[in-house]
């Protein structure tokens, strides 16, 4: 049990990951007024793009630009590039979603003048 | 040149898609013939498409020249052709249904919509044909962000309903990255050909079995498996008439499809997980979903709640048949996977013309209707017979396929569930008819006017569609058998 406990605090990355995944997840399940819902729909979504940007990194790399194109590549004094790219496209799909749930939540709001779901819940009734 | 047709197939509606609100910007009843026609191209282009992959066998289309693991390529094999036809032809005849729904359920909304269709559309061919699991992530996400869109787009209860899939919508993909970036961490590649012949070396890895199960939930949530599966019937039953068919025949089938890659695909079907088989997991789940969808349908008033009910334990028993590991199960699965998808559509353009044409939501209410509308009743009985599963239609072949494939395997659980939920799809049919031709005490009010002629249309194509799908069983079972198994079967 001890060596589990000490084993996640080797990976502090992880450790990060986990509580903003679950503090946006208790968010978007506890609150009802929708646009926390929203926030933590987002924080959920950042926590992933963080665990993805920091399986990238390794101790000593630099940036992936090479120094010289006529010596052979050390993959190992790289960050590996990949990760970054794929989250700019994760974090562009996160906005946008976002954006069309703010744009409901407008919607919403205009219809049944309220954001909380409580509250829009009794009105459907 | 033939070699570009899945990109061409990507490309078309998003183009047409991306172009919409310029073209239209004047002329607004241009919307409609313009995705027509680029839908009837797209159905065009993938026969041809399909025609040419069980000529040659499977295309790798390399996006830049980049070779396949550092580059991103497109896989167009079997499966994702034959679908691709489903999806094109199901697209088309959305937008025919729609000619006459549009314009009293959107009003003035009908550019957005065809231009939200049609995006769909194509990240929906996208992620039938991406050969990489990033793509894949991605594409899911543009068709989603489109379907919480055109659910949205009427207003009303549909927001809310809408509001919710996108809360949880967006969980499921936050979840299927996370287990793509785990896969990434242990193996290095996101390529799918690539990772599975990683994969088998990394099976210790605690890491891979974390990836494999986040991507489960994520794919899972979008498909509407079971335990996932509260945010479907709202989003689809209050969806507008034009939007609730091509959502719930296509949306829940592609991510399915996205799935069945990923096990078959990218982790071989026959891995045992601490002492767990992937595919019994995947059978339990169906039988589960089977089951519980069926009689959750049984207990619906409001007819498009019964219907997505309905197509919940369909996707159960899909994945009874994939779950068996045995290619006539499989075959079985995919075969009932496209007759699912036209079956679906037909329910919903079912529900859309009655309350469009006769006003009529509930079941009780559906007795008025009775004999003034000929193609209604006749259309479902039809389509009643096919996801009851009764001969010749599609579903019952698909079923006896599955049923087959569980013998083979020696898997009677499978069995009993495929039987079990066929009679509670009866029993709710039973219901649905029952409100049709009781002898209703309150005369009918409802004008027997004529109905439009894209209604007829579409009623009558996926009526013939279902029972086509049944007389045509054997060769498309051949081809399915001969062109779309998994490399392990």
């Amino acid at each position: 049990m001890a060596d589990a406990i000490l084993a996640v605090f080797q990976r502090p990355n992880f450790l990060v990951f986990v509580i903003i995944f679950l503090w946006g997840f208790y968010i978007m399940v506890t609150r009802y007024n929708l646009v926390k819902k929203l926030i933590g729909m987002y924080l959920v979504q950042t926590s992933v793009i963080f665990f993805l940007v920091s399986i990238s990194a390794k101790r000593g790399a630099t940036v992936p630009v090479l120094v010289s194109t006529t010596e052979p590549v050390q993959a190992a004094s790289y960050a590996n590039p990949l990760p970054h790219v794929l989250t700019l496209t994760a974090i562009v799909v996160g906005v946008a979603t976002t954006g069309v749930g703010l744009a409901l939540c407008a919607a919403i709001y205009r219809r049944y003048g309220s954001l909380d779901e409580q509250k829009i819940l009794e009105k459907l009734e | 040149m033939i070699h570009q047709l899945p990109v061409v197939l990507f490309l078309l509606p998003l183009f047409a898609a991306i172009s919409m609100p310029v073209v239209c910007l004047k002329h607004r009843h241009w919307s409609q013939p313009i995705s027509m026609a680029i839908l009837s191209a797209m159905v065009l282009v993938s026969i041809l498409n399909l025609l040419y992959v069980i000529e040659h066998g499977e295309m790798r289309y390399v996006f830049g020249g980049w070779a396949a693991p550092f580059g991103i390529e497109w896989v167009a094999d079997g499966l994702a052709s034959v679908i691709m036809v489903v999806l094109s032809a199901l697209g088309l005849l959305g937008v025919v249904f729609t000619v006459s729904t549009v314009p009293k359920d959107l009003g003035g909304r009908i550019v957005h919509y065809y231009t939200l269709v049609l995006l769909l559309i194509s990240a929906m061919t996208g992620i039938v044909f991406a050969g990489d699991l990033f793509n894949l992530f991605v594409f899911l996400e543009v068709a989603a962000i489109s379907s919480y869109a055109l659910i949205g787009l009427a207003g009303g209860r549909a927001l809310f309903a809408a509001f919710r899939y996108l809360v949880l919508g967006t969980l499921g993909a936050s979840l299927y990255l996370l287990g793509v970036s785990y896969l990434y961490a242990v193996s290095g590649t996101l390529n799918m050909s690539d990772l599975a012949v990683i994969i088998p070396s990394l099976l210790s890895s605690k890491a891979l079995v974390g990836g494999l199960l986040f991507m489960f939930i994520g794919l899972g949530i979008k498909m509407a498996l079971v335990p996932f599966h509260s945010w479907m019937p709202e989003a689809y039953s209050y969806a507008p008439e034009s939007v609730s068919p091509i959502l719930a025949s296509l949306v829940t089938k592609v991510a399915l499809l996205a799935w069945i890659r990923v096990i078959y695909w990218v982790f071989n079907a026959s891995i045992v997980i601490y002492n767990i088989p992937i595919l019994l997991l995947v059978e339990v789940l169906g039988a589960l979903a089977a089951i519980i969808g069926a009689s959750l349908a049984l207990a619906q008033k409001d007819i498009k709640m019964m219907f997505a009910y309905g197509g919940i334990s369909h996707i159960g028993i899909i994945l009874i048949g994939i779950g068996q590991g045995n290619a006539t199960g499989f075959a079985g699965g995919i075969f009932y996977l496209l007759n699912d998808a036209v079956m679906q559509a037909a329910l919903f353009f079912l529900a859309g013309v009655a309350f469009c044409q006769y006003g009529v939501r509930t079941v009780e209410d559906i007795g008025r209707v009775g004999k003034h509308a000929p193609w209604l009743t006749g259309s479902l009985i039809v389509v009643a017979m096919g996801m009851i599963g009764l001969p010749p239609t599609g579903g019952f072949f698909g079923k006896w396929y599955i049923i087959l494939g569980a013998l083979d395997a020696g898997n009677y659980v499978s069995v009993a569930a495929v039987l079990l939920s066929t009679l509670l799809t009866l029993a709710y049919f039973v219901k649905l008819f029952e409100g049709i031709f009781r002898k209703t005490s309150t005369p009918s009010d409802i004008p027997s006017s004529e109905i439009p002629f894209s209604f007829k249309l579409t009623l009558g194509i996926t009526s013939a569609a279902v029972v086509i799908l049944g007389l045509l069983s054997a060769p498309i079972v051949e081809l399915l058998l001969s062109r779309t198994l998994p490399p392990g079967l």
